[in-house]
C-alpha cells in the first residue's frame, strides 16, 4: 500500500519543485515576464484557480461544521477533522499563491491597515484571513494532543462551539462576496456568467462543491489506507460495503440536494434575465456554460439518484470528482474565460503560472496526505500503520562497497526528484527563453511638427533639378499648425507628418509601400491563441475568401488604417495606395496646382514657372511656362 | 468639479495630444510608439491617453474618464485610489499592492499595469492633477492644435454641451456622452457619430458603486445573522434532543432511536 502511493507522492513532489521554480523565477524576473497576463485579461489562473476556486474547494470546513455542530447530525462527526484540515490547507494555499499574484508581495500587509470598506475584495481579504485563523483554531487540538499539551486543548475544545459559528458566519460572507467580485463588470463579464445573483449562485456551489471534496477526500483516503473501512469486505456476503459508507454517501446526498438547489437557482435566472439565448446560440461560451454545469450538477445528480451508483463508493466517488472538477470550470468560466469575448483576446497561463498553481495545489495534498499519514485526522490507525511500515536505511555496504542508496526514504527521493526537475524546470521555465510579448515592429521615431530646419532640400540626388524648399515659410503662411494637411496628404503609422520619401522613394518609378509580412505578422499577433493556425482568419481580414488572394480584390489601406495613418487630403480610396508613384510625379502634383492658383490670387505670373522652385535651371527654362508633369 | 468636454467633429486625429501626455508624465517616447503599434487600443503603461477611431474619420480620446462614481476607487482594496473634491480621480502608488482589481473594475477598461516591470504599479490618466490643482490646464488640452477639447468645471460643460447640441441639430447627435452613464463622468463627449463602438453603454447604466455599496453595507448584518441564527438553531435542536432523549428513556435506550431510523431510511 505504501509503495503504492509513492508513485504518487514522487509526481506530487515534482511538481512543488516545480512550482517552487516558478515562484522563484516570479519573484525575480516579475509578473510581466512570466506570466500571460495582459492589460486585457489581469486576473488570470493564480487569482481564479488557486483563490477563488481554492477557497471554494475548502468550503467544506465551514459545511460539515455546520451540519455536525449546529444540526448535531453526530454521524458526520469523524468528518469534522478531514473536512477542517482541507480547509485549512485551502485557504493557506490560496493566500500563497494569491501574495505572488499581486504585484508586489512585499506589501502584502496592507490589507491589514489601509482599509476600504466599499471593496468586496476588502472584505474577502479580511474575511479568508479571520477564517484561516479559525481553522487553525479549529485544528491546533488535533496537533496539541499530539503534543501532549492537554490543558491548551481542552480549552479550545470549550470554545469550540463559538470558534465553529464564528467560521460559519465568516465563510457565508465571504463565500458570497467572491462572487460579488464580478458584479463589478457588468458590460466585460459574458451575460451567461453575469447575473445580480453571482453571490448567491457562488456560495451554493461552493458549499455542494465543498461537501464533495470531504466525501472524495473520505473515499480516496479510504481506498489508499483503509478500503474495508468503505469499500467493504469482499468476502462477507452479508454486509458487502464497508461501516463508513454511509457516512460519505449521505454527506453526498446533501452536497448533491444542494447542487441541486444551485441548479434551479442558476436556471431559473437565466430563463428569467432572458439570458437562456446566450445559452443555446452555439458559440463556444454556451459549450463551456453546458459542460460546466452537467460536471458540477447534472452528473453528479445523475449518479446519485440512479439507486445503483448510490450504492456504490466507486459511483459516490465519480459523482463527487465530477463536481470538484465541474466547481473548479465555474470558477474559471467566471473568472476567466467569461472576459475573453470583450477583452478580444485570449488568454492562455504560461509555463510558470500552471507549475506554480499546481506546485500549490501539490503542496497542499502533500501535507494533507503527511497530515493524514501521522495525526488522527480520518482514524487513530495511523499509529499502527506507521508501525508497521518497512524501512529502508540507506547503509554503506562494508562487504561489496556499495553505498545502499535505496531511495526508500522520502527525503533521499525527493533531494533526488529535486535535482532533476531543477534541471528540467529550468529548461523549460526560464523566462528569458520566452518569446517576447511585444511585437517587433520597427517603428520610426516621430518627426517633429515644427521642423528644425526652415528649407529642405528636395530632390537632393546631385541632379541640377533640386529644390530648395522653404519648409517653415510654407508652414507659415499657410496656416502655421494645421497647415500639414495641404501637403503631407498621409502620415506612416505613429507620424505626424511623414516625410515624403519614406513612399515616393524611386524618382521615375512608382515604388511598392506595402509590406505583406509586417502585416501577416502583426495581425496574427490579434488571434486568439498567438498565431496558432492564424492564416485562415489572418488573410480574409484583407482578401475576401470569395476571390483570389491579388491585390486587386483586396480590402483598401483605409478599410482599417484610418486611425493611425490620418489621411489629411481626400485621395481616392483603392487599392492604388500600395504603391507610391515617383517623387517627381508626386512632387509636382503636389506643388503645381497649388502655385496655380496661387498666382492667379497674388498677380504673379512666375509663380508657376518651373525656375520659381528649380532655382538653379537655365535661365530659359526657368521662364518657360510650368506645364503638367 | 472639473471635467474635460471633447468634441469629436472637431478633432482630426493628429494624436499631439497623445505627444504632450508623454511628455508631461515624463515616459519614454519611444515606447509609448511602441506600444501604439502593439497593444489593441493605444493604451498602455506609457500612453496614458489614446484616440479611439469611433466612425471614419471621427476620433474620441480615450483615457481615464474620471467618473463622478468611480468604480475604481470603491474597488480598491487599500484604498490606493480616491475621488478628489476637484474632480480628477488620483491614485496613490504608495497603497497599492497590485491586486489589478481597479483593472476589472473599471467600467471604460482604462487602468494599464506596469508588466514590464519587476516592481509594478498601475497608471492612468490623472488629469494632470498637479498642473489642475495649481490652476493650469491638462497637458492634452494646451496641446490640441483645433481646440477640441475644452477645460473647465463640469456644471458649465454640461450646460455649454447641451448648447451646442440644441443649437446644431445638424451638426451633432442630440447626446452629451458622460452626462449620465455610470452615474456621469468628467470627461464629456459632444459627437456627431456614435460613440457605442468604443465603448460607451447606455444612457442609463447606473454607476457600479451604486449597485455594490447597498450589498456590502449589507454583510456585517448578514454576518451577524448567520451566526446568530446557527447558534438559536443549534440552541433550538439541542433542546429537541433533550427532550427526545427524555422521551426516549422512558421507552428504549437512548440516543440511539434517531441514527437508527435515519440509517434505515436509504
Amino acid at each position: 500500500m505504501i509503495d503504492h502511493n509513492r508513485s504518487w507522492r514522487d509526481l506530487l513532489w515534482i511538481l512543488v519543485m516545480l512550482g517552487a521554480m516558478a515562484a522563484i523565477f516570479r519573484l525575480w524576473f516579475g509578473l510581466g515576464a512570466t506570466t500571460n497576463l495582459t492589460d486585457s485579461v489581469p486576473w488570470g489562473l493564480w487569482k481564479i484557480l488557486n483563490m477563488v476556486a481554492g477557497v471554494a474547494l475548502a468550503t467544506g470546513g465551514f459545511t460539515v461544521g455546520f451540519l455536525v455542530y449546529v444540526l448535531r447530525l453526530e454521524r458526520f462527526r469523524p468528518l469534522v477533522k478531514p473536512a477542517i484540515l482541507i480547509a485549512f490547507l485551502g485557504y493557506g494555499s490560496s493566500v500563497f499563491a494569491l501574495t505572488l499574484d499581486i504585484g508586489l508581495p512585499h506589501r502584502i500587509w496592507h490589507l491589514l491597515v489601509m482599509w476600504n470598506h466599499h471593496s468586496f475584495l476588502f472584505e474577502v481579504g479580511w474575511c479568508v484571513m479571520l477564517y484561516f485563523t479559525v481553522t487553525i483554531m479549529e485544528l491546533s487540538p488535533i496537533l496539541l494532543e499530539r503534543l501532549r499539551l492537554r490543558r491548551a486543548a481542552g480549552i479550545l475544545h470549550g470554545i469550540a462551539f463559538g470558534v465553529v459559528v464564528v467560521g460559519i458566519s465568516l465563510s457565508s460572507l465571504h463565500h458570497s462576496s467572491l462572487g460579488s467580485l464580478f458584479l463589478v463588470t457588468p458590460q466585460r463579464l459574458h451575460p451567461l456568467w453575469f447575473t445580480p445573483l453571482l453571490p448567491v449562485h457562488f456560495i451554493l456551489s461552493a458549499m455542494g462543491g465543498g461537501m464533495m471534496v470531504v466525501v472524495l477526500a473520505k473515499i480516496l483516503y479510504a481506498r489508499a489506507y483503509d478500503p474495508p473501512s468503505v469499500f467493504g469486505d469482499a468476502r462477507a456476503a452479508e454486509a458487502p460495503l464497508g461501516p463508513d459508507f454511509p457516512m460519505a454517501q449521505r454527506l453526498a446526498v446533501i452536497a448533491s440536494g444542494v447542487l441541486a438547489t444551485y441548479l434551479m437557482v442558476k436556471l431559473t435566472d437565466l430563463v428569467a434575465r432572458g439570458n437562456w439565448r446566450a445559452l443555446v446560440a452555439g458559440t463556444w461560451e454556451s459549450w463551456f456554460f453546458v459542460l460546466e454545469q452537467v460536471l458540477l450538477a447534472g452528473l453528479p445528480l445523475t449518479l446519485i439518484a440512479w439507486r445503483r451508483t448510490r450504492r456504490s463508493p466507486v459511483g459516490i466517488g465519480v459523482a463527487a470528482a465530477c463536481a470538484v472538477l465541474g466547481l473548479l470550470w465555474n470558477r474559471m468560466d467566471v473568472g476567466i474565460f467569461g472576459y475573453f469575448r470583450t477583452a478580444k483576446v485570449a488568454y492562455f497561463p504560461s509555463g510558470i503560472e500552471w507549475a506554480l498553481s499546481l506546485g500549490v495545489l501539490a503542496a497542499a495534498v502533500l501535507v494533507f496526505i503527511y497530515a493524514v499519514e501521522n495525526l488522527p485526522i480520518f482514524d487513530t490507525t495511523w499509529r499502527a500503520r506507521q508501525e508497521a511500515r518497512q524501512r529502508f536505511p540507506s547503509t554503506f555496504d562494508p562487504a561489496t562497497m556499495v553505498w545502499r542508496a535505496s531511495l526508500a526514504r522520502g527525503i533521499d527521493r525527493v533531494t533526488f526528484i529535486a535535482v532533476f526537475t531543477g534541471a528540467l524546470g529550468w529548461l523549460v521555465l526560464y523566462p528569458p527563453y520566452r518569446a517576447p510579448k511585444r511585437g517587433s515592429v520597427a517603428v520610426a521615431p516621430p518627426v517633429a511638427l515644427d521642423v528644425e530646419r526652415s528649407r529642405l532640400r528636395l530632390g537632393e540626388d546631385g541632379k541640377a533639378s533640386a529644390v530648395v524648399f522653404p519648409h517653415r515659410d510654407h508652414q507659415q503662411r499657410l496656416g502655421k499648425e494645421k497647415s500639414c494637411g495641404n501637403c503631407h496628404h498621409l502620415s506612416m503609422p505613429q507620424d505626424h507628418s511623414t516625410p515624403c520619401v519614406r513612399c515616393h522613394q524611386a524618382m521615375e518609378a512608382s515604388t511598392d509601400i506595402f509590406n505583406h509580412d509586417v502585416h501577416l505578422a502583426s495581425l496574427a499577433r490579434r488571434v486568439p491563441g498567438h498565431a496558432v493556425f492564424a492564416a485562415n482568419w489572418v488573410c480574409s481580414q484583407c482578401h475576401p475568401n470569395s476571390e483570389a488572394k491579388s491585390a486587386l480584390g483586396a480590402k483598401p489601406c483605409m478599410g482599417c488604417h484610418q486611425q493611425d495613418m490620418k489621411p489629411t487630403r481626400g485621395l481616392h480610396a483603392g487599392a492604388d495606395w500600395r504603391r507610391a508613384i515617383g517623387y517627381r510625379a508626386a512632387m509636382h502634383g503636389t506643388c503645381i496646382p497649388c502655385h496655380e492658383r496661387e498666382k492667379e490670387r497674388v498677380k504673379k505670373p512666375t509663380l508657376a514657372m518651373c525656375g520659381t522652385c528649380h532655382q538653379n535651371l537655365r535661365y530659359r527654362e526657368r521662364t518657360q511656362l510650368a506645364s503638367a508633369p | 468639479m472639473l471635467a474635460i468636454l471633447f468634441d469629436t467633429t472637431k478633432c482630426q486625429g493628429c494624436e499631439r495630444c497623445v505627444d504632450a501626455c508623454v511628455q508631461a508624465s515624463g515616459k519614454d517616447e519611444a515606447a509609448a510608439a511602441a506600444d501604439r503599434a502593439t497593444t489593441l487600443d493605444g493604451l498602455s503603461a506609457n500612453r496614458l491617453v489614446t484616440l479611439r477611431r469611433v466612425a471614419p474619420g471621427r476620433f474620441a480620446r480615450w483615457s481615464c474618464m474620471h467618473c463622478v462614481e468611480p468604480s475604481c476607487v470603491s474597488a480598491c482594496l487599500v484604498g490606493g485610489l480616491s475621488k478628489t473634491r476637484q474632480g480628477p480621480v488620483v491614485y496613490d502608488a504608495d497603497k497599492c499592492i497590485g491586486c489589478r482589481y481597479c483593472m476589472l473594475a473599471c467600467p471604460f477598461h482604462v487602468p494599464r499595469y506596469e508588466w514590464a516591470r519587476t516592481a509594478p504599479f498601475m497608471r492612468k490618466c490623472s488629469m494632470c492633477f498637479d498642473r489642475v490643482s495649481k490652476g493650469g490646464q491638462p497637458a492634452c488640452v494646451e496641446a490640441c492644435p483645433n481646440k477640441v477639447m475644452t477645460f473647465g468645471e463640469r456644471a458649465d460643460l454640461l450646460a455649454r454641451a447641451h448648447e451646442l447640441v440644441e443649437r446644431q441639430p445638424n451638426r451633432y447627435l442630440p447626446r452629451v456622452w458622460g452626462e449620465t452613464e455610470f452615474g456621469g463622468t468628467s470627461v464629456l463627449y459632444v459627437s456627431d457619430a456614435d460613440l457605442s463602438p468604443a465603448g460607451w453603454p447606455a444612457k442609463q447604466a447606473a454607476s457600479i458603486p451604486s449597485v455594490t455599496d447597498p450589498l456590502i453595507k449589507k454583510t456585517p448584518f448578514i454576518g451577524l445573522g448567520v451566526g446568530m441564527s446557527c447558534w438559536a438553531l443549534s440552541a433550538v435542536i439541542r433542546r429537541r434532543d433533550l427532550l427526545g432523549a427524555k422521551g426516549a428513556s422512558r421507552e428504549g435506550p437512548p440516543s440511539q432511536s434517531h441514527s437508527t431510523k435515519e440509517d434505515n431510511r436509504d
